[in-house]
Order: structure tokens, then sequence, then C-alpha cells
């Protein structure tokens, strides 16, 4: 259990159309949390309509990983962009539920899912 | 098992004592829920310290005391900074502040472990965990 949450992180991106598809495996600590927020902050740049984040394989996120979510989702707003979260694992899950920030995104089953809506 | 640590400011040093305590905990039997919440609760508590409290000053040190058996896991992060008023952050979970980046590691701090309570300089947390 401690091995996984232990785990690098991977990340992994492709566009499906005017869409990016973020896959975020492993675990995003703080001291990961900067490559993620960077990341991010290139679609946000580039004003991608929809970023999907796939955290099915997501383990462990810490504050600071929301943190560069939540940015990504602020600048996206301002060109009307969304992100757009996809399986996050029971525990993940919980941590969204405990911030609140479920009212701040949506939440799909699949990445198909969340680019067909 | 009980022991302190002392680690520099940076965070890349974090995850070998996260990895340390996470290792002690699964040995005494503590079950998913609770490795997440302790390994949470050490990612907020290290980042405080080493960021709002420290500074990430490399001449100043966070020390890290714990002690986990198979009842519970104790933990104390000190850092040299000058200290805050936890009471002083906002509710990170106001409609107000949803959309702020950061502010959220006290409150998740309080809602995954079983106790979290601040010195009065408010530059030491303590964090408790009980198994099962």
């Amino acid at each position: 259990m401690s091995e996984k949450l232990n785990k690098i992180l991977e990340l992994a991106s492709e566009r499906r159309g005017s869409a990016a598809v973020v896959t975020i495996r492993g675990s995003v600590s703080i001291s990961d949390a900067e490559r993620l927020a960077e990341k991010l902050e290139t679609f946000a740049a580039e004003k991608v309509p929809i970023v999907v984040l796939d955290l099915g394989e997501m383990d462990f996120i810490c504050s600071a990983g929301l943190g560069a979510i939540i940015s990504c989702h602020v600048k996206s707003r301002h060109h009307h962009g969304v992100i757009k979260l996809v399986a996050p694992r029971p525990a993940v899950r919980e941590l969204f539920e405990t911030t609140r920030l479920t009212k701040l995104f949506e939440f799909h089953d699949s990445v198909e899912d969340a680019l067909a809506v | 098992m009980s022991e302190t640590i002392r680690i520099s400011s940076k965070l890349g040093q974090a995850r070998q004592v996260e990895k340390l305590l996470l290792d002690e905990a699964e040995k005494f039997g503590y079950g998913e829920a609770a490795i997440f919440a302790i390994k949470l609760a050490l990612e907020e508590a290290l980042n405080n310290a080493i960021k709002h409290g420290n500074g990430f000053d490399s001449g100043k040190t966070v020390e890290v005391a714990f002690d986990i058996d198979a009842r519970q896991a104790v933990v104390t992060i000190t850092d040299q900074g000058r200290g805050f008023n936890p009471k002083s952050v906002p509710d990170p979970t106001a409609d107000e502040n949803l959309e702020k980046p950061c502010g959220r590691g006290i409150m998740l701090m309080k809602a995954y472990m079983d106790r979290v309570e601040y010195n009065k300089q408010g530059n030491q947390v303590r964090l408790v965990k009980r198994n099962g």
C-alpha cells in the first residue's frame, strides 16, 4: 500500500480533436505538484477548450496537486474552457468530496464519456 | 518504533521521510485508509513546514519526530519559522474560497487524522492517527 502511494508521477497527454487528454499515473506528491501545474498550464495558455484529466491510475494527490488543477480551471474559464475529471479512485474521489471541489468539476466514468458530452 | 529525523528545507527530502513512516505503519498493520490519511497529513504538514515555515531556506531544517506502534501513529513536525495562527486560515470549503489554489492543508489534516494540534507559536504540529 505505501509503495503504491509513493509511486513516481507519470504524465502523458494527447490531443483528441480540439480537446486535450492528460493521463495522470502514480502519486501527485508535494515534490511533483509543480510538474503537474506546468503541464496543465500549457493547455490553459493554448486556450484548449476541453482538458480531460484521466485519474483512473492516480493513487494519490496532495493539496498542491489539487491547487494545480484548480489553477488550470480558473485560467481556462477565461476562454470558456472546461476541465473534466475521469474515473478517480475511491480515495481520491473522497478527497474531492471532502474539499467540496466536486462543486467545481464535472466527473465522468470514461474519457470517451467526457469527450462526448 | 520512535525516532527523530532532521531534514533540510527541500520538498524532495519529504518523500524519503514519508516512505520510512508509511513503511513503519504498514508493518504494524495499518489499513489502506489509515495509510492514505497519514501520507496526506505528512505531505501537508511537511509542505507547510518547508514552504511557509522555513521559506525554503536551505539554512533551516525541519524536525520530524515519530512514535508508531500497533495502537497509533504520532508524528510531530517542527520548523524553524516564526510560526502562524492556524485559526487565521480561511475555510477552504466555503463557496468564496473554492477556486483558491492554496489553503487546504490544515483542513485536510483535520479531516483525515484523529488529532491535529499546533503549539502556541504555530511552528509545530502534532498529528495522531489511531490504527483501526
